[in-house]
């Protein structure tokens, strides 16, 4: 029995796990203070990017489109652009960055967006807005291409590359998290807190989890700010947690401005944490302290309740953003729990290369599949045809009627998971995040087995 | 002057015609706003595109078909689990999703080939699916694929399937409705007329333009067919590939959203003589209106009338509950497209609500001339609402709930308004005499939730109310101005049906009407 790795074997696709590369550009672009981003192309490309963050989020965020009706698809839109950058900026005083993402549509088309931008900022911005900053950032993100996350990772390296300066060099590091919830964020900056260490944080998304105000005042926006950005050029390294969400990025400081890129790994569970924490020790020589050696004896606690009582032998399909997926095979597999199937929804032909997945190949000892540009029918047709036998699933929201159907109980984690309540306040990171995740895979097996009636009596003592 | 400007609108002066604030003894010429143009770029507009208005809208819905997007993943993606249009066939349409998955070398070299493989591909996965509709979007109409040319193609190799291909790419028109239209006409072009149906009945109708959220279909067809009305075809919520195909050999078209699918009417009266008959199942009387005139149609009012009691009967003392406590609350009533005629006045009548604005993302002139006739004085209309317009309308009308969109709701829950989902509804459906109580029922509870009355308190104030114990009720925060008569009337009642209103009608069994024609 071995770890295989293969590529969905039909071309098309039964129920996709990923988005679009449009996609992750507006999550950048939501994650950066005072930006609002404009999508050329169609209005669906927005207008649905908005609804699904809004039903991941319960918040609603503010992108713009250029608005392409068929006479911008016959004669070109590039016009469409510069109208809706103008009316953007006219109306929206405090908006200073501006990403122009592209579509499918308008790649095909050709449209010349960089000349656009040079031709605005000559003109328009010049003219019509001389004492105001505003800088528009072109992202090249056609849906043909990769996924919602290397539409991410595309963005965060073009707004690095546009803002990033080598000032005067400092002591933060860059802490590009991928794409994440604020859950998340809010336990990767704890842990930098507790090991005194400052960061640029990409992206400051906390606020995404906003208040309402007796005043109407709140609204859910990011917060990482154009001198956050700038700062990144300062920094002593740059950490990628996600390696297929930031790693272009990365690259990019240690190329231009020779800052060391620390690629991975994505901290999930209480083995690749620790990476992380010592991987922080090294490249700042700050030493890791008690509180977190507390922390992380909470945590250790808290699975030694779960893992060879309730976990050990679970058998687990996993889907999803790599990274997040990797990560929780990594950590099941220190539970004891057996991932048999992995999907990962895009056609990135670097999986192959990834050590973590080497690593697997290397050491499961049992029978895993990963499977590359999958989708849902990947896994629904294992279960329904093929035999597959599964006591969890993980996996985002999309998934939901494989789970209901089969009577397969499963925990929604990643993005997005709408239908379940607040699921973004919590980290699947850090020692935190270990605690909460084998807890609430606990937990959703806990209630399957009394749904079932599946010696649901166990519960009474334990 | 009618034209109402928004601060937030004044550098886009080509704004001011499409929003105006009925006026008094003004008419419909004084106050109309334009409608239907395109967008303006950069505006943040709430349109959709005429992808999701062919595919998501109307395609979808249809129950026993496998829909493709030809196409990048992303369009199918972004459309799948974001409505709640349901099907008696364990919501297949609802659950499964195909995307051709366009890459790009196929937009360099043609996808054709790969939607070939992709058609066989879906049918071997669900072989008890013979039917399949086929969307295109913007990358593959761009690049020109011939889609009906394939679909022929399979058609010939697989004399089982029958398929349907609707080419309404993203860019085709300034909304969504743009694809409303295109998706009629292919639907009249292609496939209606090729399969002939059994006619059980003498009374024989096409439910038109009812695309089955949370239910509504069903609710209304349990109507129709208490009256011995054969419904052959639903355009398209609940409805089968099949039965559309046979839509020439109804007696009358029944038309609910004449903004989605008034087209296919006019065609389907202009190709095959069936008259279109404009109904309405929102709203007690409109409702029972809509029974009546399709009762007189067939010449078996009788039938209507004894339904109408018989819900009237049962309901009403429920509604009125209701509207006893929603007297002279302020409405925004801005949905997608024609609700804002289907709702405005009746929701005003029958619920004693007061409706401040009304607006359409993606309506035409007519739907404004419709909703804004039956606005009182002081109405703000608005097209092709934007995100600034909105909160600027907000903050000057404070509308006590808003009727909407599931993410323009969430902008108004920021400023403190209480959101009902227009589209996919709250606790659903809305349509029929009960569907009508839950509606009252889930805007009383938006309005009087306890909750809602916290989110107003600033803590940190002196002044801030001490509560005295620790909950409000609903009633608590609602009966407080009511007359004694009305508080403690015997007759008037809160909403008394289930949770799931809608499942047991597929149980029902119906009354079988004598014949008079073989």
């Amino acid at each position: 029995m071995t770890c295989e790795v293969k590529e969905k074997g039909r071309v098309g696709t039964i129920n996709p796990i990923f988005t679009c590369q449009p996609a992750g550009a507006q999550f950048v672009s939501i994650g950066i203070k005072d930006c609002i981003g404009i999508v050329h192309g169609g209005q669906g490309c927005v207008m649905f990017v908005r609804l699904i963050f809004s039903q991941h989020y319960k918040e609603s965020f503010e992108l713009a489109s250029s608005s392409l009706h068929e006479d911008g698809a016959v004669f070109g839109a590039c016009g469409r652009v510069e109208e809706a950058v103008d009316v953007l900026l006219s109306r929206y005083p405090d908006v200073k960055v501006v990403p122009i993402i592209t579509t499918c549509s308008t790649e095909i088309i050709g449209d010349d967006v960089d000349g656009v931008i040079k031709k605005l900022n000559e003109g328009l911005l010049k003219e019509k807005f001389p004492d105001r900053e505003v800088h528009l950032i072109a992202m090249h993100t056609p849906s043909f291409v990769g996924s919602m996350i290397s539409g991410y990772d595309v963005a965060v390296r073009d707004v690095v590359r546009h803002f990033a300066k080598r000032e005067a060099p400092n002591d933060k590091i860059n802490l590009l998290t991928g794409w994440v919830n604020p859950g998340d964020v809010k336990e990767l900056k704890h842990l930098l807190g507790e090991m005194d260490i400052e960061a640029n944080v990409l992206f400051e998304i906390e606020s995404f989890d906003s208040p309402i105000l007796p005043d109407g005042s709140a609204v859910s926006h990011g917060n990482t700010t154009i001198e956050d950005l700038i700062d990144t050029g300062n920094a002593r390294a740059t950490f990628a947690l996600n390696r297929y969400e930031g790693t272009k990025a990365a690259e990019y400081l240690q190329k231009k401005f020779e800052i060391p890129a620390i690629i991975g790994p994505t901290p999930i569970g209480i083995r690749n944490t620790d990476i992380f924490l010592q991987n922080l020790k090294k490249a700042t020589g700050k030493p890791i302290p008690q509180s977190l050696a507390h922390e992380r004896g909470v945590a250790i606690d808290a699975l030694a309740d779960l893992t060879h009582m309730f976990l050990a032998e679970k058998r687990v399909a996993i889907y999803g953003a790599p990274d997040l997926v990797i990560g929780l095979a990594e950590f099941c597999l220190d539970l004891e729990m057996k991932p048999v199937l992995l999907l990962l929804g895009d056609d990135n032909s670097k999986y192959v290369d990834d050590p973590r997945i080497k690593a697997l190949q290397e050491n499961v000892d049992y029978g895993m599949e990963i499977v590359t540009n999958a989708d849902f029918w990947e896994l629904e047709n294992r279960i329904k045809n093929e035999g597959l036998e599964l006591d969890l699933i993980l996996g985002h929201s999309k998934g939901r009627f494989i789970s209901i159907d089969y009577n397969i109980p499963m925990l929604r984690v990643g993005f997005p998971t709408y239908d379940r309540a607040g699921l973004f306040r919590y980290p699947t990171v850090g020692y935190g995040g270990a605690i909460w995740l084998a807890e609430q895979m606990a937990n959703t097996l806990f209630a399957d087995m009394e749904h079932k009636k599946n010696k649901e009596w166990v519960l009474n003592v334990w | 002057m009618p034209h109402h400007e928004f601060e937030c609108s004044k550098v886009i002066p080509e704004r001011k015609k499409h929003a105006v604030i009925k006026g008094k003894g003004e008419t419909l010429a004084d106050a109309l706003p334009q409608g239907y143009l395109n967008t303006i770029p950069g505006s943040i507009s709430e349109r959709g595109c005429a992808y999701c208005g062919a595919k998501h809208v109307i395609g979808t819905p249809m129950k026993d078909v496998i829909h493709i997007s030809h196409g990048p993943v992303g369009c199918t993606y972004d459309t799948w689990q974001t409505k709640r249009y349901i099907s008696d066939n364990d919501n297949f349409q609802l659950k499964y999703t195909y995307a051709t998955d366009v890459k790009e070398k196929h937009i360099v070299f043609g996808a054709e080939k790969l939607l070939k493989q992709n058609i066989i591909e879906a049918f071997k996965a669900f072989p008890q699916i013979k039917r399949m509709t086929i969307y295109q979007t913007c990358a593959t109409a761009l690049i020109g694929d011939d889609i009906n040319a394939i679909a022929e193609e399979v058609m010939e190799e697989m004399p089982e399937v029958d398929i349907f291909v609707c080419n309404s790419p993203g860019f085709a028109g300034p909304s969504q409705s743009g694809g409303h239209h295109k998706i009629n006409i292919a639907w009249i072009n292609q496939k209606v007329g090729t399969v002939e149906p059994e006619i059980t009945g003498d009374h024989v109708i096409n439910y038109v333009g009812e695309y089955n959220i949370q239910g509504d279909q069903e609710v209304m067809v349990d109507y129709f067919k208490r009256m011995g009305i054969q419904v052959l075809s639903t355009f398209t919520g609940n409805g089968s590939y099949d039965g559309l195909r046979a839509m020439h050999r109804a007696h009358l078209n029944v038309l609910e959203c004449a903004r989605s699918a008034e087209y296919i009417c006019n065609e389907l009266r202009v190709r095959y003589g069936i008259p279109r008959l404009d109904i309405d199942g929102f709203g007690f009387k409109p409702l029972a209106d809509s029974l009546r005139k399709i009762g007189m149609f067939f010449g078996i009012e009788d039938r209507a009338k004894a339904i109408i009691d018989e819900e009237v009967a049962r309901w009403k003392p429920e509604l009125d509950w209701y509207k006893e406590r929603l007297m002279g609350k302020k409405v925004c009533l801005w949905p997608g497209g024609s609700k804002l005629w289907h709702w405005a006045h009746v929701i005003e009548e029958e619920m004693g609500l007061k409706v401040v604005s009304v607006y359409t993302k993606f309506g035409h002139q007519g739907d404004m001339e419709k909703g804004i006739a039956r606005c009182g004085e002081g109405t703000l209309a608005i097209d092709d609402p934007n995100e600034l317009e909105g909160l600027e309308a907000l903050e000057m009308l404070k509308p006590d709930i808003i009727l909407t969109g599931k993410r323009p709701g969430e902008v108004a829950k920021k400023v403190r308004v209480p959101y009902l989902n227009a589209h996919a509804y709250h606790n659903g459906p809305y349509k029929g005499f009960e569907g009508w109580v839950r509606f009252a029922r889930d805007i009383y509870n938006a309005i009087y939730s306890p909750i809602h009355q916290l989110s107003g308190i600033d803590i940190t104030k002196d002044n801030a109310p001490e509560w005295g114990n620790g909950f409000r009720t609903r009633q608590m925060l609602s009966d407080g101005n009511l007359s004694d008569a009305v508080r403690n009337s015997e007759t008037l009642r809160q909403y008394t049906g289930g949770y799931d209103s809608v499942s047991k009608l597929r149980e029902r069994e119906y009354p079988a009407f004598e014949r008079k024609v073989g």
